[in-house]
């Protein structure tokens, strides 16, 4: 801790750009997380446990990683969770009625994305501010999803669709494999592409950036569809590894999703932040939860335990970059 | 958002109904209160009391929070049902202690109530019907216990920390675990009764144990996570579930699953609402009916195959004793 904190004033990486810098440090913070578990249970530096903590990882990275987009410039998406309920729940009565996979997984990609135009629709053309458009969009999803389901549970898919969610190539999960090539399509999208330097400008100021030719509208509706999709694909994973859709599965997504972004470094006010760090947020999140069950601390304990530490690690980068304010 | 939830068309109906001409001697209004529309056990026991109002000749209403489980949407709903007066009321609350001053208000307006599944902690009721979690916990706990023959080790997932159902479903695993001193609990670790934390923590778990013979999951939800969390790592252990949903009684045909606690929502929705019409029609009601703890496992998983929807509800004299 205290190498970081003497790097962040004068060290070799104050050289570095902030975005960058920032990453590193939440990296650190996460190594310091993995270095203690390693030490309180000989379970952690497996490498089954470590692809183990990657395949759940991968939910919630794939979810935040939209979500990252939409922070990016300032806005919100608290459907995500309600999104995936309803996605999946769709994929999954599609798939029992048809019989056909394909056409179930397109169901559910599609509502995702569907879902996220809406929203990307309401915030720009309505101009309904992205708290309450998103607010107002998971109670619709809610409601159109308890109706439909009825309180029941769909269960019970082809295995060859089950292996999307459970199976493994190279003896890697392959779910993994699908983070691993949205993150670097992300990081590749966000650094890489005029589109995406925009998205990060909208952030910074959205007036300047439409003064300087930036089509606001037309990219702020991309990144409300980028993450519905993801919410989407989500969908697919989750009906994939869980083997069942019920009208509650979404519910308790959303937050972590929201909390990975930031925790990742990504900042609610727009502008600064990082695909990558979404996935470091997402692996403290993942790892927290990991540690408690590996070392079995006792259930009451336990979202005592999950706050501290999620608080923590935050501090030690706050901690780390208070050279940069001076 | 509110069009869509069940208690607005019920309403409708409802105010149609009223409408429609003069009502049957026997044509009794009942207001039904359950928790959410998410859990497929309140969409069971609101499936039996439509069940039972239908033999009985009266009709229901139902008044589901749109957010699940919320305690100001619930306490609106009963203020909103005090006004339009039904014959009688049948009472899930969404928290045992954090409802008592609706139930007071119910009181206060001279409704009779008959408080299911979940026990009020006050208030004054026609009677209570309901299934004990302690006894559900225990028993389905010894029949997991018997089938991995006395001996081996035992994971525990629980349900949500402090709520009064996975408090005694716990509780009453551990007495029985008490009975087999051969078997040994390794790890009892929180799935919130959510399936995908289940499996998470079931993942983890076979991480530390490399010797799982059995589980006991709070839940039917996270029992069918523990599940998959072991075929994707190609493990096997026998799992019980709490609730006997559909799809765990599907699971035990499949093999999957070694047995279910069965919480009966389709019964306890029958006989609360028949006991609210029999005291209506002045006939005789226990204090409290509590259902025998029955698990549900191969043996007899063939009588619970009938979808719920195509079942009636038992003879009064049959189900309730004494």
């Amino acid at each position: 801790m205290s190498v970081a904190i003497a790097a962040g004033k004068s060290g070799p990486l104050a050289r570095l750009p902030q975005g960058t810098r920032s990453v590193i440090y939440r990296l650190l913070a996460m190594m310091v997380i993995a270095a203690t578990m390693s030490f309180a249970s000989e379970a952690f530096l497996t490498s089954n446990n470590l692809l183990n903590v990657l395949r759940q990882a991968s939910l919630l990275f794939l979810l935040a990683s939209g979500l990252t987009l939409v922070i990016l410039t300032a806005g919100l998406d608290l459907s995500v969770g309600a999104n995936v309920a309803l996605s999946a729940c769709l994929a999954a009565t599609v798939i029992k009625a048809t019989g056909s996979v394909a056409l179930g997984v397109s169901a559910g990609l599609g509502a995702g994305l569907l879902v996220g135009l809406a929203n990307g629709l309401l915030v720009t053309l309505l101009r309904i501010p992205p708290f309450i458009a998103t607010y107002g969009m998971l109670w619709i999803l809610h409601g159109v999803t308890y109706w439909f389901m009825k309180g029941e549970t769909i269960h019970g898919f082809p295995a060859a669709f089950r292996a999307v969610g459970s199976g493994y190539w190279l003896g890697v999960p392959i779910p993994v494999y699908v983070m691993l090539l949205f993150l670097v399509a992300g990081i590749l999208f966000a650094q890489r592409t005029t589109w995406g330097q925009e998205v990060y400008a909208i952030g910074a100021n959205p007036e300047a950036a439409r003064l300087s030719g930036v089509p606001v509208k037309r990219r702020l509706v991309l990144v409300y569809v980028a993450s519905g999709a993801m919410a989407g694909l989500a969908s697919i994973i989750y009906l994939a590894r869980l083997n069942s859709a019920e009208g509650d599965v979404g519910e308790a997504l959303t937050l972590p999703a929201i909390a990975a972004v930031l925790v990742g470094g990504t900042s609610l006010f727009g502008g600064v932040g990082s695909m990558l760090g979404t996935l470091v947020g997402a692996l403290i999140l993942t790892l927290v939860l990991n540690f408690m069950n590996l070392l079995t601390i006792n259930a009451n304990w336990q979202p005592l335990v999950t706050g501290v530490i999620v608080v923590l690690a935050v501090f030690l980068d706050n901690l780390s970059r208070k050279g940069d304010t001076r | 958002m509110r069009a869509f939830s069940i208690t607005t068309l019920a309403v409708a109906a409802l105010a149609a109904l009223a409408t429609s001409g003069a009502a049957r001697a026997d044509n009794e209004r009942l207001a039904v209160f359950t928790k959410n529309q998410t859990n497929p056990y309140f969409q069971v026991v609101r499936l039996g009391t439509e069940a039972a109002a239908k033999q009985m000749k009266a009709t229901v209403t139902h008044y589901v929070p749109t957010k699940p489980d919320s305690i100001p949407e619930q306490m609106n709903q009963i203020e909103d049902v005090i006004i339009k007066k039904p014959d009688a009321i049948v009472f899930i609350p969404v928290d045992y202690k954090a409802m008592v001053p609706g139930v007071q208000k119910i009181n206060a307006a001279k409704i009779p109530v008959v408080n299911v599944t979940d026990r009020s902690e006050a208030g004054t009721f026609v009677t209570f019907v309901g299934a004990s979690d302690y006894d559900l916990g225990k028993e389905t706990a010894r029949s997991l216990f018997k089938a991995m023959g006395g001996k081996g080790n035992v994971i525990a997932i629980e349900g949500v920390k402090g709520s009064l159902t996975n408090i005694d479903r716990v509780r009453g695993m551990n007495d029985a675990l008490k009975e087999f001193p051969s078997v040994k609990l390794l790890a009892a670790q929180p799935g919130n009764y959510q399936r995908v934390q289940a499996l998470q923590v079931m993942e983890n778990l076979m991480q530390s144990f490399p010797q799982i013979d059995g589980v006991f999951a709070a839940n039917d939800a996270m029992a069918s996570g523990a599940i998959e969390a072991m075929e994707g790592a190609n493990r096997k252990a026998l799992v019980v579930g709490i609730n006997g949903t559909k799809e765990a009684v599907d699971a035990i045909n499949a093999g999957k699953l070694l047995a279910t606690g069965d919480y009966n929502g389709f019964l306890q929705g029958c006989l609360g609402t028949m006991a609210a019409l029999r005291s209506l029609r002045g006939q005789p009601v226990p204090k409290q009916i509590v259902l025998p703890a029955a698990v549900i496992d191969k043996s007899n998983a063939s009588n619970h195959t009938v979808p719920v929807e195509q079942r009636g509800c038992p003879r009064w004299e049959d189900a309730v004793k004494g």
